[in-house]
Parts: C-alpha cells; sequence; structure tokens
C-alpha cells in the first residue's frame, strides 16, 4: 500500500466518519429520550445549586450513577437511562472519592447541609471534601437545592418527610430536656427500649467506641459529648447533650437503636450502613460510660454469653 | 518587523519555542497536582482559596499535561520530523509560532477560566467555548503547516511517522470539535446518556489518536535512528496504523460500562478494548524487532533512553487497557484510584515520557550544540521513572483497597482512611516528578540559551 498525504487524509477522514456514525450518532438517535418514572423538572434554584455543582467540579469525586454491586447512599434504586434524559452536560462522574449522589435528596435535613458544605469535617470528621465557605450563603443554599433535588420524586418524598420530623423534632426540644427525652424516647420502637447493652464494658470495647466516636460522631457531639461539637452552631436542633440522659430511662437499645436508624428530621443519620453491629454496641456504650454516664452493658436479660465475651475470675 | 518578534522566522523556532513551553507546562502541570495530592491528604491546607479547590485544579492539571506538557512536546517533535524526513524546511516558520500562540494563550486562558469557575464540566472537554476555538484554530495551522511541508517534499516515500504524525492533526481536530460539542457553545454537551457516550468518546480518542500516534509517530522516528537499523516491517507499521484509527476510536464507551448505557455499545467498546492489543502489539513488536540486540545503543543516547522507558510503560498500560475494560474486573477497578494509575501510566509514563525524549533527541540537532548537562537530564530520567513506578504502585494498591472494600459492602466514607496513607505517598512521590519537571525546564532552558557545561562534550 503506497501511503500518500492524500491516502492518509481521505481513510483519517472516512474511518472518523463511519466510527462518528456508529459509536455516537447511532446511540444519540436511538436512545428513548422517555424521562423515567420518578423525573420531575428542576426549580430555579436547583438549577442554579446544579451550576455551582459543576462550576466546583463537583463530579471530580461524586458520580451520579448506582450500579447493581452497589453498597451505601442511594443503593435503593439502579440508575436507568430515563433518569438522565434532560442532563446537560450528564454528570455521571468517574471518580468515588465521595459517594454516589444520585439519591442524596432528602438523606440529610438542610442544616446538615448547611454545616457541611461549610466545613465538611464538622459533620465527618474523615471527610477530604474541601469547605465551601468560600461560596457565601446564597450560593451554598442553591447548592442545598440542588442536593435535595437529586432523586427527583424518590428525593421529594424523603425531603417531604424531613421535614414532617423536624418539626416534630423542634417542638419537643423547645419543651424542655424531659419532654424533648420522653419525646426521643417514644419514638424507638417498644421492644427496643427495653434491652440492655448484652455485651460487657472492657477496656478494649470503649477503646472499639472511642475510635468510632471520633470518626463518625465527634462533629456534632463534641469531645465531651456536651453537643458542643464544631457543627452545633448551625443545627436545629442541636445535637444532643448525652449528659441530660442520665436517669431519663436510657437504655442500650435505644442508643443503638438511634445510631442504627438516625433520627430523621434532626442531623442525626443513620449508621446501618456505615457501622457494623459490633461497632454500633460499642460506640453507644462508649457514650453511656463515657458522657451519660451510667450504662446497663452486660445486664440481664442478656440471653447466653456470646463464645468471645470474657468469663468471671478467669 | 521588530512588532512581530514572537511571530519571528528562524530555522526550527517552532520547534525549540514548542519544546520550551512543554517544559514549562510540565512544571506548571506537575505543581498543580501536587496541590491536587495536598488536597487528598490534608483538605484544609488551601482551604477557603476559590480558585485552588480541588475541583477547580484537577481539570487544570489534566488539560495541562495532557495538551501542555505533553501535546506542546510531541507536537515541536512533529515539526522537527516531518521536516527530516520528507527533506524539505518547515513550510512556514511564522506559521508555526501563530500556532504555537494559538495553542499556549488557549491554554493560558482555558487555566484562568477554569480557575474562575468557568467550566464545561466534562471529563478533559472542561475548557470553555473560546477556548475549544482557539485550540482547534492551532490545530488547524498546524496541520496546514505540516500538510504544505509534506506537499513541497523531496522525499518521494512517506515513512510511517509522517502518516502517524499528520493522522493525530486529522483526528484532533474532528475528535475535538465533535467532543467539545462546538455547535453548542453555551454548554458543549448534548442531552442525557448521549452526551456521556460522546464525551468518552471524547475523553479516551484525545489521549488514543491524540498522544497516541504522535508518541508512536516520534518513536517510529527515533528509536531506528538511535540504533542504526532500518525499521523491522512496513507492513506491520501499515496494519498498527490503520487500525489503531478504526479500533481506538470507538472504545470510549468502556468508561460507562456500569452506567445505564447501551448494551450493544457495551459489547462493542469492550471488544474493541481487546482489539486494541493489535495496533499496541503490531507497533510493539515492530520496534523492538528493530532494537533487538541493540538496546545499548538506546541507552547511550539520552532521548532514546527515554523514548524506550516510555515505550516500555506503553506495553504495561496497554496490557493493563484491555484487561481492566472487561466487566468483572471492573467490578473492583472502576471508580477509584486504579484508574487514576492507569491515566498517568498513559500520560505520563507513556506519552509523556516520549515527549521528553524527542526533547532531549530533537534539541542539540535544532541547536547545533550539545545539551546543557547530560547528568540533569539523567536525573530527570530516574525521577520521572521512579516518580511514575511509585504513582503506579500506590495508586493502584489504594484503588484496590477501595474496590475490593466497596464490593464487600463498606461505604467510601469508611474507606478514607484507609486509603489516607497512600494519598500521602502519592503526594511524596509528586515531589519527585515535580522536582524532575524543574531539573528539566532548566536544563531545556539552558541548552536553548547558553553554553554547554563545563566539561560536556562538544
Amino acid at each position: 500500500m503506497k501511503m500518500t498525504p492524500a491516502v492518509v487524509l481521505s481513510g483519517s477522514v472516512i474511518i472518523f466518519a463511519a466510527v462518528l456514525f456508529v459509536a455516537v450518532v447511532l446511540p444519540w438517535t436511538t436512545i428513548s429520550e422517555e424521562p423515567s418514572d420518578i423525573y420531575r423538572p428542576r426549580t430555579p434554584s436547583e438549577e442554579m445549586g446544579r451550576k455551582i455543582y459543576i462550576q466546583n467540579g463537583c463530579g471530580y469525586c461524586h458520580t451520579q450513577f448506582i450500579r447493581t454491586i452497589d453498597w451505601g447512599l442511594g443503593a435503593e434504586r439502579i440508575a436507568r437511562s430515563g433518569d438522565y434524559v434532560k442532563e446537560q452536560p450528564h454528570l455521571l462522574g468517574t471518580e468515588r472519592t465521595g459517594p454516589d449522589l444520585s439519591q442524596e435528596g432528602g438523606e440529610h435535613p438542610d442544616d446538615w447541609h448547611l454545616a457541611h458544605f461549610t466545613n465538611p469535617r464538622y459533620v465527618r470528621p474523615e471527610s477530604v471534601m474541601p469547605n465551601w465557605a468560600f461560596l457565601g450563603e446564597e450560593k451554598i443554599r442553591a447548592l442545598i437545592a440542588y442536593k435535595q433535588s437529586l432523586g427527583y420524586t424518590m428525593a421529594d418524598g424523603r425531603v417531604a418527610r424531613q421535614k414532617y420530623w423536624k418539626e416534630k423534632a423542634v417542638a419537643a426540644y423547645e419543651a424542655g430536656p424531659d419532654r424533648n427525652v420522653e419525646w426521643l424516647h417514644a419514638t424507638i420502637p417498644e421492644g427496643w427500649r427495653n434491652v440492655p447493652n448484652p455485651y460487657p464494658t472492657t477496656e478494649a470495647s470503649v477503646a472499639r467506641g472511642h475510635r468510632i466516636y471520633q470518626g463518625f460522631c465527634i462533629g456534632c457531639h463534641g469531645p465531651i459529648g456536651d453537643g458542643m461539637g464544631p457543627a452545633q452552631p448551625y443545627l436545629y436542633p442541636p445535637p444532643l447533650n448525652f449528659t441530660i440522659l442520665k436517669g431519663r430511662g436510657i437504655s442500650g437499645g435505644i442508643l443503638y437503636y438511634q445510631i442504627m436508624n438516625g433520627i430523621t428530621g434532626t442531623a442525626m443519620p443513620y449508621f446501618k450502613r456505615e457501622l457494623e453491629s459490633e461497632k454500633i454496641w460499642d460506640v453507644g456504650n462508649y457514650v453511656a460510660v463515657y458522657f451519660i454516664g451510667q450504662t446497663d452493658a452486660d445486664q440481664e436479660p442478656k440471653g447466653i454469653d456470646a463464645a468471645y465475651e470474657p468469663v468471671e475470675g478467669k | 518587523m521588530s512588532r512581530w518578534r514572537f511571530l519571528k522566522s528562524e530555522l526550527h523556532g517552532t520547534v525549540k519555542a514548542f519544546f520550551l513551553t512543554s517544559a514549562i507546562w510540565f512544571v506548571v502541570g506537575t505543581s498543580i497536582g501536587f496541590i491536587d495530592a495536598t488536597h487528598l491528604v490534608a483538605p484544609e491546607l488551601l482551604a477557603d482559596i476559590s480558585w485552588l479547590v480541588f475541583g477547580r485544579t484537577r481539570p487544570m492539571h489534566t488539560n495541562i499535561v495532557i495538551f501542555g506538557f505533553v501535546g506542546a512536546g510531541l507536537l515541536g517533535a512533529a515539526h522537527y520530523i516531518i521536516p527530516s524526513l520528507v527533506r524539505h524546511p518547515l513550510y512556514s516558520e511564522r506559521l508555526g509560532k501563530l500556532s504555537l500562540w494559538f495553542f499556549n494563550l488557549s491554554i493560558i486562558a482555558g487555566t484562568v477560566t477554569l480557575g474562575l469557575g468557568f467550566t464545561q464540566g466534562r471529563e478533559y472537554a472542561e475548557w470553555i467555548w473560546p477556548v475549544d476555538v482557539g485550540i482547534l484554530l492551532s490545530l488547524v495551522v498546524i496541520f496546514v503547516n505540516l500538510a504544505f511541508t509534506v506537499r513541497r517534499r523531496q522525499e518521494p516515500t512517506l515513512y510511517v511517522s509522517v502518516w502517524y504524525l499528520l493522522g493525530a492533526m486529522i483526528f484532533t481536530f474532528f475528535i475535538y470539535a465533535f467532543g467539545n460539542a462546538v455547535w453548542n457553545p453555551a454548554s458543549g454537551a448534548i442531552h442525557g446518556m448521549p452526551d456521556a457516550i460522546l464525551a468518552w468518546f471524547y475523553g479516551h480518542g484525545i489521549v488514543g489518536l491524540f498522544l497516541t500516534p504522535l508518541a508512536v509517530g516520534a518513536a517510529y522516528y527515533i528509536i531506528p535512528i538511535v540504533v542504526r537499523s532500518p525499521l523491522y516491517s512496513h507492513t506491520l507499521s501499515l496494519v498498527g496504523f490503520w487500525t489503531l484509527l478504526m479500533i481506538y476510536t470507538h472504545i470510549g464507551t468502556h468508561h460507562l460500562l456500569q452506567t445505564p448505557a447501551p448494551t450493544w455499545l457495551k459489547v462493542l467498546a469492550i471488544t474493541g478494548s481487546i482489539g486494541m492489543l493489535v495496533p499496541v502489539l503490531t507497533v510493539l513488536v515492530n520496534l523492538w524487532l528493530t532494537m533487538r540486540g541493540r538496546l545499548g545503543y538506546l541507552h547511550s543516547d539520552m532521548g532514546g533512553k527515554f523514548v524506550f522507558a516510555g515505550l516500555v510503560w506503553y506495553v504495561l498500560v496497554c496490557l493493563q487497557g484491555p484487561f481492566h475494560s472487561l466487566p468483572v474486573v471492573q467490578r473492583v477497578t472502576h471508580l477509584n484510584n486504579w484508574v487514576i494509575a492507569h491515566a498517568h501510566m498513559g500520560v505520563l509514563g507513556f506519552s509523556g515520557t516520549i515527549a521528553l525524549g524527542c526533547i532531549y533527541f530533537i534539541l542539540p540537532r535544532v541547536t547545533g550544540k550539545p545539551l546543557y548537562n547530560r547528568r540533569l537530564a539523567d536525573l530527570q530520567y530516574w525521577l520521572v521513572l521512579f516518580g511514575m513506578s511509585g504513582f503506579f504502585i500506590v495508586l493502584t494498591a489504594a484503588g484496590l483497597i477501595q474496590g475490593n472494600s466497596w464490593l464487600n459492602g463498606e461505604v467510601v466514607y469508611r474507606v478514607l482512611p484507609e486509603i489516607h496513607l497512600y494519598m500521602a505517598w502519592r503526594a511524596a512521590i509528586g515531589l519527585l516528578l515535580w522536582g524532575g519537571a524543574l531539573i528539566g525546564l532548566y536544563n531545556i532552558s539552558r541548552s536553548m540559551y547558553s553554553l554547554p557545561a563545563k566539561g560536556e562534550e562538544p
């Protein structure tokens, strides 16, 4: 084959045109433009938030599609092509330095986001996300609006649930510590309330709990558990001061359930996706021992001891 | 004419100017890369500086190294290789300088606008429309200049490097124009999943059809000269050239295997990715059979040594590529630092190292005097080699930790502390590359503007 400039040029153009047709034009014209069942248009402030998301390259650390193999945030809905029909540009992303955000809407209330955008470590101590305080309040509000829209109508449902429970949580908080603790405990299913922490308090278990507390709780509840962590000024109702729980009917089961399930409406997220059972019991007991000052660990009724538990006197 | 000094016509002026800008962009690109790396270790080190926030510096870094460092280095080489192969001086040094200015002003404008928050938000296609137009203009001017040089050739046979270098310009122009959706100036994008497909048609193609053919074309030129042996096979080079164009172009969707892209397109992308072994291996076998038994020559030549290292990275990156295009592998490797290791291997290890090789091979030939300091070039060689190897090890390890933890049900936040140490190593290793870039800039500019250091052979 004799290679001349004309051959290189025409060959290149022909190949490029053929590939462009197959690999771009064909999918472009054949992918359905029908929005999926959860789609809804975005409001102007959500749209502004999306622009800020793009301007600041949020998509380099956050994806917006859930795969069949995913766990964690958003893993309740596998991405569908119809979720993206109006997206321009697409924001699927290629890196997960942070979590996937395709179903982020309604995962947290707005005040949690405000603290998180101001300084992510206020609420997530081990995060490596940048501070966004420099954007100013208006842009952060728009970003929050955008995030609360992620997941479309599924997000709307969750946001409405956050608002519903926020009202109750604020009312309880404003009614004073007694009423607040009473309300908090009343939201726990009956069976859980009466369960003591079934595992013994040991030096090792408290050390494990301490580690978890520092990685997950300290930003809001603070290093001494008084609810005065760096996120506190942003949150309402404010983070719980654990010391008020003493003598108010707290139990290992209540702590476990609240850590596992969160308290929707407040900034307290659920941790069931992040922490396994042992970690939840241990951090709950750490809080009980160090901050509440009373623990029901290793009390009856606790059934047969787990095999690893130390045997008394041995 | 003094008013037009920046378009001054001098023999090989374009080559030298592209090389110098490549060396400068290498320093700038690695500096910003280092800032990126610190963000992932100590996020509040540079907190609350809008234009230094990770999401803005990351695209500055990627675009600067792709276009500024590697792109400019290889384009400089093209302006030397083509005239030399067709035995006719560059058609116009003035056009060459013009394209250089378009190119560099576009990169500067792109970097500044990204810092200010102007972006089209698609990976590697972030630069806004005016910058895209500047890049496209420079590509057109470069192509015209090189094509006119070829038209006036004294040598009837076109050597394989010429096809690659011309082909690269043609393909880059089209991929850049379509990939950036230049007909949509406001967004630079189309809608929905087709936009993702178009963006990865671009994102993959800009490496595969801009950097790869330029680097391969340069290697085809430099290796036979350095090892003093003719190219092993014309047929293999034909196969490699045409299959590269045919296969590399349509596999971008392997970046989207886990998204709701059409299944037929994923199948096409995966088969094509495996098929990439054809163009890659034909080139490598061809070059290997040319240099076999003559590696001593290669390693006694500063440029040859860099080019050889680049080709070794080419082997590795192109074996890894088809491997992790497989869905079963991507279950672990997608969305984490494994891919970052791969990207560095392609742009820095393969094409970047070859770009440096081109500079060190060609520079003495255009200045008419030896390099300012061979030992510094050698030091840079080892810094780049160690830096790249370190990146590969650390980032791949971090990626495997991330991928396997996620697959096992651990959430992203839980895995962050697990990779923290690796991110610290990555920043430290980045300093090796940054040092290499600084040494390179010093050596390259001294080679151009002053006499060789004492003790250098004339």
